[in-house]
């Protein structure tokens, strides 16, 4: 129920003729469905957590390509003025990125033909690829490794999760920050969370209310650059825990530390398949030693969320693997 | 003879306002035109300084404005954010043609502003600026035919309206 209802909240973003599609794909492909995918002179696709589905013109999930509906030029034009809420000059930074935030904290990742300004991307035209992502809020998918976050009472490690791509990475952290913004009995006293939500993924607010649980104690800086964010939430808010999601460039490195060295505590996400792939970014130089404490690596080999290995600082085994 | 008189000067009145009404006629397109380039600019405004998206830039300038242009902005906002259509041409164009209707502007006026609807909100905000420049000398030039329009027709209205009622009461009289 939770999924289909979340899938509500992205089925006005699509033209009319794909809503009455989809809606009618059986209920178990509704419920467990992550990506709807549009391709210019492609079938339409949905991708549910163990298989993808073309979809016919009649809302059939078919496996041969030729049977799914093709996607139309128009079609794509007209998604993508939905998606950008008829207003594609409003959405120009977001472009950039790659992708537009929709109500809900749900992402609609867009491929085209880039234009170039100065060596940098300007724009993206003539677009033809669109991914809209459902963005689930799992309440409890933190539970098997918040006690490896956890250090005492009122205390947790710095944490980095590791995931590829659609592992439950945004999921995971939406969870540790809701939970140890409540608090989990005596286990832990509830802390002060600044998050610092760049993407508008992991609060999902709506002029600047979230829109997720994401706990009691807890500040949401909605749309701010992290490095910059970070530095103004240890100035403004006085947080005890920092979380944010996806760091990669080196100037998220220089705040990552700056605001270790400020006593806070931080929580935050990173993609990789594993340790060595974090050991590569040279951008992260600086919090390859001495700055996490936990490393969380995810993968969707039982599924999304999936939680491959937690790691000490010195990247012992602490937990996970087979024995959760 | 006062009788007759009396008829006399309510044919030239009755003709003579008929002659008015049509050279109002003449008049308000250009006036029109001229506040529906205004409306533009307002919304250029929104678009290219405010970044605000569509909808609400409709609303808000609907809100400064008055009459039938005031309800176009609403109407369109309205279908936009009700998302019954899936694109801004569909709605623009809907819009013109059932509230834009019943103003003074002609055919071609109408035809123009629907040609607007498959540009707007659809690029980046340098382009929409050009798009709007050019609207705004296309309009222009819409202004200037209504404007040369009225100065020979709205004149010669008036006139016609009160010497027709004059050659009626020399006749029958």
């Amino acid at each position: 129920m939770e999924n289909t209802s979340k899938l509500s909240e992205v089925l006005p973003f699509l033209p009319q003729h794909f809503q009455s599609m989809i809606k009618k794909l059986p209920w178990e492909i509704l419920n467990s469905m992550e990506e709807i995918r549009l391709r210019q002179g492609k079938p339409l696709m949905v991708v549910c957590s163990r298989n993808d589905y073309f979809v016919s013109g009649q809302g059939l999930p078919v496996t041969a390509p030729h049977q799914g509906y093709s996607v139309t030029e128009d079609d794509l034009r007209n998604a993508v003025q939905l998606v950008c809420n008829f207003s594609f000059y409003s959405v120009e930074e977001e472009l950039k990125n790659g992708f537009v935030t929709i109500s809900g904290g749900h992402r609609v990742g867009i491929c085209g033909k880039t234009i170039l300004e100065n060596g940098r991307i300007k724009t993206i035209r003539d677009i033809s690829f669109l991914n809209y992502r459902i963005a689930r809020q799992v309440l409890g998918a933190a539970d098997p490794v918040i006690s490896h976050v956890i250090r005492s009472p009122g205390l947790i490690y710095n944490t980095l999760i590791l995931s590829p791509p659609q592992c439950g990475k945004t999921t995971i952290l939406r969870d540790l920050v809701r939970q140890l913004s409540n608090g989990i009995g005596h286990s832990f006293a509830g802390c002060k969370v600044g998050l610092v939500d760049e993407r508008s993924e992991i609060a999902a607010a709506s002029f600047g209310i979230p829109k997720n649980d994401v706990g009691v104690r807890t500040d949401v800086l909605d749309s701010c650059p992290k490095a910059e964010g970070i530095i103004m939430m240890i100035r403004s808010m006085s947080p005890d825990i920092i979380a944010t999601d996806e760091i990669g460039k080196a100037e998220d490195a220089d705040a990552v530390v700056a605001a270790v060295n400020a006593g806070v505590k931080l929580v935050t996400t990173i993609h990789g398949s594993g340790m060595e792939d974090f050991f590569r970014k040279q951008d992260l130089k600086r919090l390859h030693t001495q700055v996490f404490e936990r490393y969380i690596i995810l993968s969707r080999r039982q599924g999304p969320g999936t939680i491959e290995a937690v790691m000490d600082g010195d990247c012992g085994q602490v937990g996970g693997g087979n024995d959760t | 003879m006062i009788l007759k008189l009396f008829g006399g000067l309510l044919v030239v009145a009755a003709t003579g306002g008929l002659g008015f009404l049509f050279s109002y006629r003449y008049s308000s397109r250009p006036r029109e035109l001229r506040s529906f380039r205004r409306l533009l600019q307002m919304l250029e405004t929104e678009i290219v300084y405010g970044a605000t998206p569509l909808p609400h830039a409709l609303v808000s300038i609907a809100g400064r404005l008055q009459g039938s242009y005031s309800i176009f902005l609403e109407y369109t906002s309205q279908l936009l954010s009700k998302r019954t259509y899936s694109s801004v041409r569909e709605a623009w164009v809907n819009a013109v043609e059932t509230i834009l209707g019943k103003t003074a502007l002609t055919g071609p006026d109408r035809e123009l502003l629907k040609s607007f609807g498959n540009v707007l909100g659809c690029s980046d905000r340098e382009d929409q600026q050009k798009h709007f420049s050019l609207l705004y000398i296309q309009l222009k030039q819409q202004e200037d035919a209504a404007e040369e329009e009225r100065k020979r027709n709205a004149r010669m209205c008036k006139s016609l309206g009160v010497l027709f009622g004059a050659a009626v009461f020399i006749l029958f009289v």
